[in-house]
This record gives C-alpha cells, structure tokens and sequence, in this order.
C-alpha cells in the first residue's frame, strides 16, 4: 500500500454540526414564537435548543483541538566548565562539539585546567 | 380577526409536532448509530496523531539524511542508503528451544549494530569515530519513529476498512503512550546530532566522574575500566566509551574484571537510570539490590550468571527519570541526582565492604556526550 494522507476536511463532522446549529435555532425560535404568541415558556424547546447548541460547539473544539499542529520546542541548553583547582565556574550556552569532561582551556583565575563539567537543559516541566 | 389567530395556533401547533418529530428521528439515528459515530469520531483522533507521527517520521529522515551529508561529505547521495535502512527488521532468535537463547540474541544484536555502523561509515567517510557512534544513533532513532509510524498507520487503515470499533479501541489505548515515546524520539534526534549527553547516559555520568584523571583501558568492545581507590577501596569502574553515542558490554566488562581476580570482588555496584512513576521527581535517586541494567536483557543475563557463580553481592543504585527524558538533552536534575549517586555509592562501600576489598562500579547507559 502506498503512502495515504491522512484526510483534513471532516466534512461529515461539519454537516453534523451545521445540522445541529439549525435545530438548534429552530427550537429557539419556536420556544420565542411560542412566548410571544401565547405567552407560556416551553422548557423543552429551551433545553432541546441549549443541548444541541452545546454539543455543536463540544464538536466544533474537538475537530478544531486536534488540527493544531505539533510544534517542535527547542531547548536551551547549558554548558558549565568549572577549574580543576580553584572555584572558578562559568555558564555558557552550549556550543556544537561540546562535551562532558572535555578540555576548555586554561583557567582565567589561577590557570589550572578548565573542564567542561556538566551539560543540561533547564525544563519548564514540573514533575 | 379571530380566524388568523387560529390559523396561527393551527401552524404553530403543526409546526412543534413536525420538529418533535425530526428531534425523536435524530435520536433514534443516534441510538442506532451510536457505536458507528463513535468510531469514526475515534479513526479522526487517531487521524490527528498520525499525521503527528507522520511528520515526525520525515523530520527524522530529513534529519538522518542532512547530517550525514554535513558531518560525513559523502560522494553519492545518501537518501536511498538511508530510505533502506528506515526499513531495516531485526528478527529475535526462535524461543521455542529456549536453550543458549540468550548467546544466540546476543549474537544477533551484534551483528545488528556492527551493520547499522557500518552503513553508516560508508555513507559517511569523512566521520571520526564519536561522529559514526552519534549518527547510529540518529539513526536507531528515525527507524524508531518509522515503525512506530508505520504501525500506528496499519491499525488506523485496518479500522477504517472494517470500520470495527474494537480494532480501533486497541490502537486509541495505547496512543497516548505511543505519543509520548514518539515526541521523546523527535526530540532525541537534535541531542544526537549535537552530541548532547542525554537522560540514559546518567550512570555513565558517575563513572566518569569517579574514574576522571585515571588511567583506562579498553576491556570490551566500546567499553573502559579504570582502576581508582575510594574511601581505601581498590574500584574498578566501567562505563562505555565516550563522547560518542555507545551503551558498550557492561556484562562483559563485568565478568572479565571479575575472572581476571578470580572472583575475589566483595562488592558490584550498579548505576543506572530507571524510569520513575508518575508523582515521583526527576533526579530521584533510589537503591536496592540486582543487577540495574535495562535493554534485551543480554548484559543482565550475563552479570545475573558470574556474579551467582562467584557469590558477590549485587547492589543497584537508580536514578529516576520521565520516558521523555531518557532520550533527550540531560535534565538539570539527573546532573544533581548523579552527585547523590556519588555520594551514596561512597557510603553503600563504606558501610558493606572493609577497607582493602576490591568493588566494581558499573555506569551503565548511553554515554553519548559523557568522555572519561
Ligand atoms: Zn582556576
């Protein structure tokens, strides 16, 4: 089987929905007309309006909610090179050819040797 | 006068009764079709992440494809090389005899990897070493992305051909899962081609703190020891070869070291990240007691067996972390929870073990973007 595309338009969702908002502005307008005609208030009408009104628009998220697309987050991640002999400690972001327990030069304080300590990212996820 | 105002009552009343009748329609319509809306509103959801899959699968193979032209500056374009590998298939040792089963899956996983590298030195001929081990990996995770793709595509198409709820149901269980695992995978693939350490490599993390500065040797393939003293212990440590992206032969390594002293080891001590359970925090650490190595159960097997024939106690220190973590950019807190592991391994010596005896510590995990 060749590669299928996934279909975008949910044209049967739409008609649905369309046919739900129709009968939902029929029974509005016949609880209306049934109030101004013979001035009683005709609840089913009103709760038939109501409850088709509700479920087009629960429809109408659904379908929108799942065609948002994914977007790819990118990260920002850290390198932390630290000195072998003193506390000098430096953030930077990280750099293509980095990594853990690599040389980084010399120490700008004392002139120990600078190692690449760690590499992270910070996440905004709270467990 | 009069008779409009019945007229009106006339059509009002007919009116209500018509639509009565088209509400009572629709719900018969949907008592009947129920089940059948439901399962196309369910093949749409599923519809939904499988283009998300889909273009996880293309970012994977556009991203397998553009590294190896930028890193290895291949002669020929890589593209079909690469579409054949996406649909690499590795098939597991009959289990019918159960017999040597282990050996014999070992056997086929190194066949696996020795091939998957060395498409990838072919493809790429300009890559060094850490370079190859990165970009394998890139690959092991666009195939990951292609099958599960793949997959997820027969069930969505064999639902809608049968249009039976129950297809559908097994698929839409277990997506949100599937999704999980697959967004970890997407986001797995930038860390592998920076060369960025990630959540697995946190066991590799503490052996290579512990062994820094020491003198190593290579033990198995893509796999160093380093003999070091903690707290008047003497320590062999192991871990896998960094920086480029390598789980090595812990088990191997292991058995070795443990015949090379004919046993005499008072202690192995594991380090490896484990998954956490919803509610627990990342960077948790956790001990006990076993042989703390994840995959198809091969190394385990192996240290499972020398560590039993020479009686030495086992002891597994964890690092507790998300499904999505153990494949993409190390957390600040799997960094924190390596320097507890540190400090527990320090004491679990101490506190089992005299001064004198000799230990083994094992990192075991991905020691992609974690030197020595
Ligand atoms: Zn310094």
């Amino acid at each position: 089987m060749g590669e299928r595309e996934p279909r975008r338009t949910p044209i049967f969702f739409m008609s649905v929905i369309i046919f739900m908002l129709i009968m939902s502005l029929a029974a509005l307008l016949l609880a209306i007309e049934a109030y101004l005609v013979q001035g009683k208030l005709e609840i089913i009408n009103i709760i038939l309006s109501a409850s088709a009104l509700f479920l087009a628009t629960y429809m109408f998220i659904q379908i929108r909610r799942r065609s948002i697309s994914l977007g790819f987050e990118t990260l920002k991640v850290s390198t932390i090179i630290q000195c072998l002999k003193c506390d000098y400690r430096n953030v930077r972001e990280f750099e293509k050819g980095d990594y853990i327990l690599r040389d980084a030069g010399s120490c700008p304080k004392c002139g120990g040797t600078l190692i690449i300590h760690s590499i992270f990212r910070e996440s905004k996820e709270k467990d | 006068m009069e008779t409009a105002v019945d007229m009106q009552v006339t059509l009002q009343v007919s009116t209500d009764w018509l639509f009565q009748l088209i509400w009572i329609l629709a719900f018969i319509f949907i008592w009947v079709y129920g089940q059948k809306i439901q399962t196309i509103l369910t093949l749409k959801e599923i519809e939904g992440s499988l283009s998300r899959l889909k273009n996880m699968r293309d970012r994977g193979r556009q991203t397998v494809i553009s590294t190896i032209k930028e890193i290895g500056k291949p002669a020929e374009d890589p593209t079909p090389r690469v579409d054949r590998l996406l649909e690499h298939v590795d098939i597991e040792p009959v289990s019918l005899d159960p017999t040597g089963i282990i050996r014999r899956l070992e056997h086929i996983i190194d066949v696996r990897d020795f091939r998957l590298k060395e498409e990838v030195r072919q493809m790429a001929p300009q890559a060094d070493e850490t370079q190859i081990n990165n970009l394998t990996n890139v690959l092991e995770a666009a195939l990951a992305l292609n099958h599960v793709y793949k997959v997820v595509r027969h069930y969505y198409l064999m639902g809608k051909k049968t249009l039976s709820f129950y297809v559908i149901l097994q698929i839409q269980m277990l997506l949100p899962l599937i999704m999980r695992e697959s967004e970890a995978f997407a986001n797995a693939l930038k860390a592998f081609t920076l060369g960025q350490p990630i959540g697995d490599g946190a066991g590799a993390l503490v052996a290579a703190r512990l062994m820094h500065g020491n003198e190593k040797r290579l033990i198995a393939q893509d796999t160093i020891v380093s003999e070091t003293q903690i707290e008047g212990r003497k320590a062999y440590v192991i871990k896998a070869k960094g920086p480029g992206g390598n789980v090595g032969k812990p088990g191997e390594a292991i058995k070795q070291i443990l015949e090379e002293e004919e046993g005499k080891v008072a202690l192995i001590i594991m380090i490896d990240a484990a998954q956490k359970l919803e509610g627990e925090k990342a960077g948790e650490v956790a001990e006990g007691v076993g042989v703390a190595i994840g995959g198809p159960g091969v190394d385990k097997y192996k240290v499972e067996e020398i560590a039993t024939k020479y009686k030495v106690p086992l002891s597994a220190i964890l690092i507790k972390e998300s499904i999505e973590d153990v494949v993409s950019t190390m957390r600040k807190e799997i960094v924190d929870g390596a320097e507890e592991a540190i400090d527990r391994i320090k004491r679990i010596i101490r506190e089992s073990t005299k001064e004198g005896d000799i230990v083994i510590i094992a990192g075991v995990g991905n020691t992609i973007g974690i030197a020595q």
